[in-house]
């Protein structure tokens, strides 16, 4: 609780026992120091240097989890999400608001953190639960469950400094998830380990959701967010940027990502020097469509104006599947086609003409406009087109191949229509994929 | 597990419940909202009391990894005041004699009880920032950390006791048995005000790093301005009772648990009244005695006092060690 959050009213608008976790605008402040002044020198000299910068890493931060909810929190790195964690999990206090957990809670933030090295695989495993709060007869009661799921049986009494990363990481596992918590927190920690371990982990988890367990899970890898959790809250810059269901929270955070730039990508140029006023995607009709079977030609038409004199400028875009997979990406100067020069209000309208070769699914276009060496973006527009491609017969998968088939050697049959004379059409795999976790 | 109002553990019924939830045999660790003693069942002391286990495994784990891979195993431990004791009672009855009956044992059953202080507060102070991964990423009770180094120097003087005993009975007499629950008496109130300095220590150190700098000039300093090496009579034969000298000693509080623990191990030591420059001993010893009841009850208030004083400044830093490791 935070120092000032004992005064606060408690929220009028939500029941704080009717909610696994309640987080009322919560503030979190660390202090940058540029030279740490916690030697005595320092201290000496301090009032006449403050050489710190308050950084908020969570700023006015409020939302609700029900009981049963399992929630991922997305972001950028930096934008909080650590430590949303560290409060729920009462490892640092709120320095504005309050945070209030019903249940036990178990944090999954690092796993084997306690281990010491000199001792055995048994003795870590007891240390361990002790520091997670179990009691010595819950872990012996659990302790061939922990050895069994960390695979460590014959190692049991070897010290763990020998252990390799990935059996260490097992172990730290294996004991953090015996909690048998309410309330789990997961922190990047399926990130580790081997292909194995990741799906039993993950395994693991949904177990803990189908038994109505509660779950905060912060991860990159949107794949398992999206098959976890019904619900995602993205953080940007210590704030709240989306709080609802999860697809659409994946969506958005990697058009965030799309847009707001890999080192090496273009850097975002503080003079907006074009705006992007329209885009549209027009099907081969010229009428804007949202949906489109697979293969049709498309046009993306983007009318730009400049708001002050552009020399030259190139027009980019970005197809991206609904879970934010990068699929392709064009400048116009790639195919060698700028745009300029252009006054001050002048407009420009660039089509880009393309045929979608995807199957079914929903995507997603993102625009920018930047220089021709693509170092500067003076426009982006994240989602600035949504469509969808209908299921079709033909194919499974994400790209439409435009296979055919025939039968070149041996007897051939047509199935169904026996009219039909064109390549015998794939039996839809769509269902199944579906089907599939 | 009892649970703090703010952060209980609700039996809130729900849709597709597996019933799980409204479990009340929670383990996690609640943090008290409150002081020490304020909110929740006892705040803070009954926190602690909840992660006696936790307590309990590091101190384990102290004891385990220090003897681990060391053939002599615990008689490590007992090299260092062996060795002191043979130094200084070279020094102090050949070179520089301070008169007094078997200064071996007068200087063990004062030594014993300065090294648990000095150890439990060099293994505090680096607890919170030598375990900086695990304070930033799982919450309990902070104060296990430090608290586990006394509890594992107290499991040492214990047993350094055991050791040296049969010494101590041989040169002062078996009144030491006979004395035993008074010696654990006075143990016990030492490492109550043991874990107040070491839990300072521990949490000031946190964000004042040169502390850990400091801390051999403090421990020295202190360990002169101890009555160990030298009877407290001593000083006041020498000096009179109401010496500036003798009255700075009274208040340091190691002072008093030393006169308290060696009375019944080592015996009370007292003025002969002999002047200073007639060559005689100025200070005899008496066999092994009851402390005095005030000695006794200074020890208890400084224990108190020290106790919760630590705790205090501990509990007020901790809530922000996860920013500052």
């Amino acid at each position: 609780m935070g120092r000032r959050a004992s005064s606060r009213p408690a929220p009028a608008r939500v029941d704080p026992v009717a909610h696994a976790i309640v987080v009322d605008g919560v503030t979190e402040t660390f202090r940058l120091y540029q030279e740490r002044p916690s030697g005595l020198k320092e201290r000496l000299y301090r009032f006449r240097r403050s050489t710190y910068t308050d950084f908020d890493a969570l700023q006015d931060v409020s939302f609700t989890v029900g009981y049963g909810e399992s929630i991922a929190v997305i972001g950028h790195n930096g934008s909080g999400k650590s430590t949303l964690l560290k409060l729920l999990a009462r490892i640092l206090p709120p320095d504005q608001g309050s945070v209030r957990t019903n249940g036990r809670v178990a944090s999954l933030l690092e796993l084997g953190a306690g281990f010491h090295g000199e001792l055995s695989g048994r003795e870590n495993i007891y240390l361990n639960g002790a520091i997670l709060g179990m009691s010595r007869a819950q872990i012996d009661e659990r302790f061939d469950a922990i050895v069994d799921f960390a695979g460590i049986r014959p190692l049991l009494d070897t010290a763990v400094r020998t252990y390799s990363s990935g059996l260490y990481v097992r172990l730290g596992f294996a004991i953090a998830v015996t909690v048998d918590p309410d309330i789990l927190l997961v922190d990047e920690v399926l990130a580790v380990g081997d292909a194995e371990f990741q799906d039993r982990s993950l395994e693991r988890m949904r177990r803990f959701r189908d038994d109505g367990k509660t779950i905060v899970l912060v991860s990159h890898d949107l794949a398992a967010v999206r098959d976890l959790c019904d619900r995602a809250i993205v953080l940007d810059r210590g704030r709240v940027a989306f709080d609802g269901p999860v697809s659409e929270g994946v969506e958005l955070y990697r058009q965030r990502v799309a847009t707001a730039h890999v080192p090496a990508g273009p850097r975002w140029s503080g003079s907006r020097r074009v705006a992007i006023e329209q885009v549209l995607l027009l099907g081969a009709d010229g009428q804007p469509v949202a949906e489109a079977p697979p293969s049709t030609p498309l046009t993306l038409r983007v009318r730009l104006r400049a708001s002050e004199f552009v020399e030259v400028c190139s027009l980019g875009m970005t197809v991206t599947r609904g879970d934010g997979t990068h699929l392709y990406e064009l400048h116009t100067t790639w195919q060698g086609v700028a745009v300029g020069p252009l006054a001050v209000g002048q407009e420009a309208t660039v089509d880009v003409r393309f045929s979608a070769h995807l199957l079914a699914g929903h995507y997603s276009i993102a625009t920018s406009v930047t220089d021709v060496n693509g170092r500067e973006t003076w426009a982006v527009v994240a989602d600035a087109v949504r469509f969808a491609i209908e299921p079709a017969p033909g194919g499974a998968g994400l790209v439409d191949l435009a296979a055919s088939t025939s039968v070149v050697e041996g007897p051939a049959r047509r199935l169904g229509d026996p009219g039909f004379t064109g390549p015998i059409p794939l039996p839809r795999l769509q269902r199944r994929r579906d089907a599939a976790p | 597990m009892v649970v703090a109002p703010r952060h209980g553990v609700v039996l809130a019924p729900r849709a597709g419940s597996t019933g799980r939830v409204g479990r009340v045999n929670a383990t996690n660790f609640e943090p008290s909202t409150g002081g020490l003693l304020g909110r929740g069942p006892l705040g803070k002391l009954g926190e602690l009391w909840r992660a006696r286990e936790l307590l309990s495994q590091l101190v384990a784990k102290e004891l385990k990894v220090r003897y681990k891979s060391s053939s002599l195993g615990f008689l490590w431990s007992m090299l260092t005041p062996a060795l002191m004791t043979v130094v200084f009672t070279i020094v102090f009855t050949r070179v520089v004699p301070i008169r007094i009956p078997d200064f071996a044992a007068f200087f063990l059953a004062g030594y014993l009880l300065w090294q648990f202080l000095q150890n439990s507060c060099q293994g505090a102070i680096h607890s919170i920032v030598g375990n900086g991964d695990l304070v930033k990423k799982v919450y309990f009770p902070r104060e296990v950390l430090p608290l586990s180094h006394v509890l594992a120097q107290l499991i040492h003087l214990l047993l350094a006791l055991l050791v040296v005993s049969p010494y101590l009975i041989v040169t002062r007499g078996v009144d030491v048995l006979l004395y035993l629950p008074v010696t654990l008496l006075t143990v016990a109130l030492l490492t109550v005000f043991v874990a107040g300095v070491a839990m300072w220590f521990a949490g000031v150190n946190v964000v004042f790093r040169d502390l850990q700098e400091l801390f051999v000039v403090i421990f020295l300093v202190w360990f002169y301005a101890t009555p160990v090496l030298y009877p407290l009579a001593l000083v006041r034969a020498q000096l009179g009772a109401d010496a500036l000298l003798v009255r700075a000693l009274a208040l340091n509080p190691m002072t008093w648990f030393v006169e308290a623990f060696r009375t019944p191990l080592y015996g009370a030591v007292r003025e002969t009244g002999a002047a200073a420059d007639a060559g005689l001993a100025l200070v005899t010893s008496s066999g092994p005695a009851l402390p005095s009841a005030t000695v006794l009850a200074v020890c208890l208030g400084w224990a108190l006092l020290t106790f919760l004083g630590g705790y205090t400044v501990f509990l007020r830093r901790a809530r922000t060690f996860a920013k500052e490791v």
